[in-house]
């Protein structure tokens, strides 16, 4: 009887499987038609891995237009000008969303929220919902979840002969990772021109994205969100580092910028001689090549130490992970003093990755199944732990840190010990509401051109701090005029969440 | 008269084209920046340009301190490496003009530079110079020298660029000029040679005079090209450390490409070109009283 039964249900499976298959596949029939995307160098292996099960999968083809990181937006422009249909979907950085969304060159998502559904949006953390919306409506894509973080050698921090040595030195015990900006300083110092790790070769104390235009503004943020403000509710005294909410008076020539620049120059000492010609993949390799003590980037770091024989990587199982250093006092730009206080303020560098649908394209329906596709649950989790090797996608669902996945991430060649560190340092940040949103005006690009520009003056040693902030604030000035002081503080206050 | 209507209108006809093709694709992008040169048009959030006059013109000439900067890099980058190139084109067109063993292969060897495109060469360069991992610094540190800091240094930096164009671009000189060298006619030469006068006499006296409208054209040229220097400074050190290699073209395709601010952009092309065109007319003028 039973094995009756077994026969039959064998045989009701082998019937129903192939149209259980047929249905899915026929919910969605692309065949004969081309979906474009633009993707630049770092998102383009997430495409590589989904492209051909996607195309398997609705019958439908895709083009790749793949661009280097600083020829995105140039191609992203002049489609949106042309309006001729060259892609259908793009990943920018969500900072865009200001010119991109505010110029009126996307769909709205809303109503196809609607009438397609969307994988599980309240799996979505909070900061990352955030920075889909543009002027209270959603108009781009969740894909990615960004923000600085801490890495540090735990085979030299942890050392305790290294540590009764700084003891000795400066007189107090530092903390793993570093609690502020001061404990950065030393223990940059200290840890810097010696071969602590003991593999032959010299180490330095301190690295980061140092070259000009290779997103190096978001390293003297770390330090401004410190120096600038206070951790709270988003207004014009907490949690608010580039503007004056109230005037628009730019914030860049206040003492707490110019401390953070102050700051930054100095660790330059502690860091590898070709610093200022460290992107952000030079930097990352130099990194996990087992080159400095410290360092401050974005999940990526994290997914490449788990790769020695595709990166170079020397430190796996050696990296410690934490929130941004705080620091001892912030300027209150409001009453113009130093208030002394230890305190830490988390920054959503960069805010993340999203996709975005170009009003111009006639594939609206493609372009939004395959960023659902690859966005949804169980496929952004292979890209973010690492399975897909470095793709450029970090954590961005509550999903991704449920401790029922951790096994993927182990797969994904992380130790089950270090995966939990890492995904702290980036879940505390993610869900803090108090933290500093990115820049978000149009404009924004300018805007940042001008910091990095003044800031590679200070790294190089060509300029002071307080000059790089005093120029910095007539380009600000001039650039808030060019664009309309009115409207872009009622983009800024929006951005922040004010009325 | 019926005959010269036809006449004149098969002309037309057949130059038609070739003026409907330069119209399109000449004069009317041309007229087409000009006229967005006198506007303001953030083309990010702006659906059409506004009619500012010369305003454009007056913020880059007067209120942008970063145009005469990238400027002055560009003309001192210019100088310098047309300068080199011709003295070491100059210098190889000499040497492999003269009949030796393995002077073709020379030859070919000289020109692959020139061939290769010029973002490649950029990244080639890049990865080469790096300071930390680059081939050129570890080669210094196994013979015991200090490292160089090639895309890092401000004050490196902008001699960098001008090394890699110089290496990318001597080989043009060279073949022109070594095209020059073998169209002289060697009666000249023996005439000289029988009356006395010194190899360097002879390339002093008789050479350069007769090789100087290749050099002017040559040169005319290179400053033309030298001046749009993008690829370079793109590939390599991204206008860095601290803008010390922003070139003109670069700052220009940042205002109306990159940030999409097309007025500006197209009036600062504009001064781009007149500059540009000034310069070739004076080398031209000072060139032709030497000819």
């Amino acid at each position: 009887m039973c094995k009756k039964l077994i026969y039959v249900s064998l045989v009701v499976f082998c019937l129903l499987a192939p149209m259980a298959l047929s249905a899915s596949s026929a919910e969605v029939n692309f065949k004969g038609r081309t979906l474009s995307i633009l993707v630049n160098d770092t998102h383009v292996q997430v495409v590589d891995a989904w492209k051909p099960l996607w195309e398997r999968e609705t019958g439908g083809k895709i083009n790749v237009i793949l661009v280097p990181y600083m020829g995105l937006s140039d191609k992203m422009w002049i489609e949106f000008r042309t309006k001729s249909g060259t892609f259908d979907t793009a990943a920018i950085p969500s900072t865009w969303l200001g010119d991109v969304a505010g110029g009126g060159h996307v769909v709205e998502l809303g109503p196809l929220l609607e009438k397609y559904g969307y994988p599980d949006w309240d799996d979505i953390l909070p900061a990352i919902k955030v920075i889909t919306k543009w002027a209270g409506k959603t108009v781009a894509f969740p894909y990615d979840g960004d923000n600085h973080m801490t890495y540090y050698r735990k085979d030299a921090l942890e050392v305790p002969e290294y540590q009764q040595k700084f003891r000795q030195k400066y007189n107090y015990d530092y903390h793993m990772p570093p609690k502020d900006w001061d404990e950065v300083r030393d223990i940059a110092e200290f840890f810097n021109g010696w071969d602590w790790d003991k593999d032959g070769e010299i180490e330095y104390g301190v690295a980061f994205i140092a070259q000009q235009k290779t997103q190096a503004q978001w390293e003297i943020l770390n330090l401004i969100a410190q120096y600038a403000t206070k951790a709270g509710p988003s207004s014009n005294t907490t949690s608010n580092i580039f503007f004056d909410a109230d005037t628009m008076e730019p914030l860049c020539n206040t003492p707490g910028w110019i401390e953070a620049f102050t700051r930054i120059q100095e660790l330059t000492k502690f860091a590898p001689p070709g610093l200022l010609g460290y992107g952000y993949a030079e930097f990352r390799f130099a990194y996990v090549s087992g080159l400095a003590a410290l360092g401050f980037d974005w999940g990526d770091v994290g997914i490449m130490e788990q790769y020695p024989d595709e990166y170079g990587s020397k430190v796996k199982g050696k990296l410690g992970y934490g929130p941004l250093p705080g620091a001892k006092k912030y300027w209150d730009h409001v009453n113009k003093k130093w208030v002394e206080k230890e305190h830490q303020v988390n920054f959503l560098n960069f805010g993340g990755w999203v996709w975005i649908i170009p009003k111009a394209t006639k594939n609206v329906d493609m372009a939004y199944h395959w960023v659902t596709y690859i966005t949804n649950p169980d496929r952004s989790l292979l890209d973010a732990c690492g399975i897909h090797g470095y793709t450029g996608v970090n954590p961005f669902r509550k999903s991704h840190f449920d401790p029922a996945v951790i096994g993927l991430w182990e797969r994904g060649g992380w130790d089950p010990d270090a995966v939990k560190g890492y995904q702290k340092a980036i879940v505390d940040i993610l869900t803090d509401p108090y933290a500093v949103t990115d820049l978000r005006i149009p404009g924004c690009e300018k805007y940042y051109d001008a910091l990095d520009t003044r800031l590679a003056g200070v790294l190089a040693g060509t300029t002071t701090p307080e000059k790089a902030c005093a120029d910095l604030y007539d380009d600000w000035v001039r650039i808030t005029d060019e664009y309309g002081k009115e409207s872009q503080k009622r983009y800024y206050r929006e951005s922040l969440g004010l009325k | 008269m019926k005959y010269v209507y036809r006449k004149h209108a098969i002309k037309w006809f057949f130059l038609l084209p070739c003026l409907g093709y330069l119209i399109l694709m000449g004069i009317f992008p041309l007229a087409w920046s000009l006229s967005l040169s006198f506007t303001r048009w953030l083309g990010t959030i702006m659906e059409k340009p506004e009619w500012t006059g010369l305003t454009n013109f007056r913020d880059i000439l007067f209120k942008d301190p970063r145009f005469w900067s990238t400027l002055w890099f560009t003309v001192r980058f210019v100088f310098l490496a047309v300068v080199i190139q011709l003295g070491i084109g100059l210098g190889m067109a000499y040497l492999l003009h003269n009949n030796f063993r393995g002077r073709n292969f020379f030859r070919v060897l000289f020109l692959i530079p020139m061939a290769c495109p010029p973002i490649a060469v950029a990244f080639l360069w890049k990865m080469m110079l790096h300071p930390d991992i680059g081939v050129i610094n570890s080669a210094f540190q196994m013979i015991g020298l200090a490292k160089v800091k090639w895309t890092t240094s401000v004050v490196v930096a902008p001699f960098t660029i001008v090394m890699v164009d110089v290496w990318e671009w001597t080989p043009f000189m060279f073949l022109a000029l070594l095209a020059a060298f073998q169209a002289l006619p060697l009666e000249i030469y023996d005439a000289a040679a029988v009356d006395g006068a010194s190899n360097f006499q002879i390339f002093r006296r008789i050479t350069i005079p007769l090789i100087t409208p290749v050099i002017v054209t040559i040169v005319l040229i290179r400053v033309i090209d030298a001046f749009k220097l993008f690829e370079l400074v793109f590939g390599i050190t991204s206008a860095g450390p601290a803008n010390a290699t922003e070139s003109l073209s670069f700052y220009v395709y940042l205002t109306g490409i990159k940030w999409f601010d097309l007025g500006k952009g197209a009036a600062m092309s504009w001064i781009f070109l007149l500059i540009v065109l000034g310069i070739s007319l004076l080398l031209l003028s000072r060139f032709r009283k030497n000819i």
